[in-house]
């Protein structure tokens, strides 16, 4: 089974998602969206990136996901939807868990078959190695590799995040 | 707004476009992609009325989907070429995504619906802005790209976008819908020859880009809106009156002006690769754009628009300054002669 993990925890990843896409109440979305993180920190971490892991829970959960949670709590409402209170919405999660059992047998059963994409069995997700090269760990690596050859990218995502705080705040104020 | 904002706000406009034009990764592309989008959202809202925020959220939510679609693309090419530089596409699925990914950006047919209705909600300065700046960056990257995309798709979705956007602006008398239908038509020009030869869809790039400033900054001198108001324009101002007459016919593309320039190489180029039913069919559908335009001269310029009498004196407001104006006017209209400058361009 552990070959088969990062599969098993992407199609979990991929079933959470469908959670909160079919829009229940916020609250909802936000408890799926703690599920949907644990799980995507799990995969990351079965490749060796225990570092990026760590970041998804302390900041993502940890940081943004708890800010979420009290503001959404501050604004709900007295009967939040829930996935079976309203048939719209259960009706898209059904759809999108029938969707994804049908990728996976897709994946699973049908060797060399193309659509758009050729799956050659289950492929690139199943892990034989942990992709450490040598001494050094590649994800770490990756890292501070960000900090030095990448610092464009650096300097652009800070200040793409310091302008989505000013548009954010720009839209919501009115007038 | 308060100024220091909407600064940096339009400054992070500029940069998202030039971070667009200059990135050589893929993922840098999108990451200016999504900066020029979040950061015009505020500029389209600048008025807080329930139409230019349904128009900003139309705006959002189709170039979101345009965003994700171009991640899609570069992940697919991603897959099957191994490296994020900025070559041709090497996968054919890659390339169509990524196609309809920049068609749904520029408004091309099909996705050209968000184009009027967007174009109408907001003010005319953000108009402006969407309809010359925005267009800069996916055309640019479509001209990087030009050698690996399908042709068919790209042909089709130009001839289409020409008919759009002659017949979906007859029957319109708002003059925003109207330059969003041009918009449409002259996006349908510049990707019909791109995979024939790239440089002369620069050519109609810079050309569209001069003569639509002009046209709107018109618009904002005499504030007009409708065809209704633009028809007041002789009493308070009769020499922008001529000069809308002369801007709308170099729309138009008719010869002494400088909007037969683009149209006349692009069918030169087209007729060079033998394809002959396909500029004669272009050119016959720019006739729809052309009546459209001489309907607005012949109501604002040649003709006094009956309205009643009181209606025949506009007030007189404190002249709004624009700036390059005059310039812009001369670049719009007397720039044919110097068509042996193109080969600048190359």
């Amino acid at each position: 089974m552990m070959t088969y993990i990062v599969f098993i925890l992407s199609v979990i990843f991929v079933v959470s998602f469908v959670g909160f896409s079919s829009k229940p109440s916020p609250i909802y979305g936000g408890l799926v969206l703690i599920v949907s993180g644990g799980v995507g920190c799990g995969i990351i971490m079965n490749f060796g990136g225990s570092f990026l892991g760590l970041m998804v829970f302390l900041i993502y959960l940890g940081g943004m996901l708890v800010v979420f949670g009290y503001t959404t709590a501050m604004a709900t409402e007295q009967y939040p939807e829930v996935w079976v209170s309203n048939t719209t919405v259960m009706g898209v999660f059904l759809l999108g868990l029938l969707m994804e059992v049908m990728l996976v047998l897709y994946v699973l059963k049908s060797e060399e078959v193309g659509v758009a994409f050729k799956f050659s069995g289950v492929g690139d997700w199943a892990i034989y190695d942990t992709g450490d090269s040598g001494v050094f760990s590649e994800e770490i690596m990756g890292v501070a590799a960000l900090y030095s050859y990448g610092a464009w990218v650096v300097i652009v995502t800070g200040w793409s995040l310091l302008v989505g705080v000013l548009v954010v705040l720009e839209v919501t104020r009115g007038d | 707004m308060n100024p220091l904002i909407f600064t940096t706000i339009l400054m992070t406009v500029l940069l998202g476009t030039m971070i667009v034009m200059m990135s050589s990764h893929w993922l840098m592309i999108w990451i200016g992609f999504e900066m020029n989008l979040l950061a015009i959202i505020p500029i389209l809202m600048k008025k807080y009325n329930p139409r230019t925020m349904e128009a900003s959220t139309k705006y959002f939510l189709t170039q979101a989907t345009a965003s994700m679609l171009l991640m899609m693309a570069i992940i697919i090419n991603l897959m099957h070429s191994g490296q994020w530089t900025i070559t041709k596409v090497f996968n054919p699925t890659a390339s169509i995504i990524m196609t309809s990914a920049l068609a749904m950006k520029l408004g091309l047919t099909p996705f050209h619906f968000w184009v009027p209705e967007v174009t109408q909600g907001i003010s005319l300065t953000s108009g402006l802005i969407l309809l010359t700046w925005q267009k800069l960056a996916p055309m640019s990257i479509l001209y990087q790209i030009s050698p690996s995309i399908n042709l068919n798709i790209l042909l089709t979705m130009a001839v289409l976008s020409i008919l759009v956007g002659g017949w979906g602006g007859l029957n319109q008398t708002q003059l925003r819908k109207i330059m969003a239908y041009s918009s449409i038509a002259h996006m349908g020009w510049m990707t019909a020859v791109l995979a024939y030869n790239p440089t002369l869809t620069m050519l109609n790039m810079l050309i569209y880009i001069m003569m639509t400033l002009t046209m709107f900054m018109l618009f904002i001198h005499s504030s007009s809106t409708t065809t209704l108001s633009l028809s007041h324009t002789w009493n308070k101002t009769p020499l922008t009156t001529t000069l809308i007459l002369i801007t709308l016919l170099s729309m138009g593309g008719l010869p002494p002006l400088s909007g037969f320039m683009p149209k006349w190489m692009i069918i030169q180029e087209l007729t060079k690769n033998n394809s002959i039913i396909l500029p004669t069919l272009m050119a016959i559908m720019a006739l729809l754009n052309l009546y459209f335009y001489m309907r607005l001269t012949y109501s604002t310029s040649l003709t006094m628009f009956p309205s009643t009498n009181n209606m025949k004196m506009k007030w007189q407001f404190e002249t709004k300054r624009i700036t390059f104006l005059p310039p812009l006017i001369v670049m719009s209209s007397l720039l044919l002669p110097l068509t042996p400058m193109l080969s600048i361009l190359d």
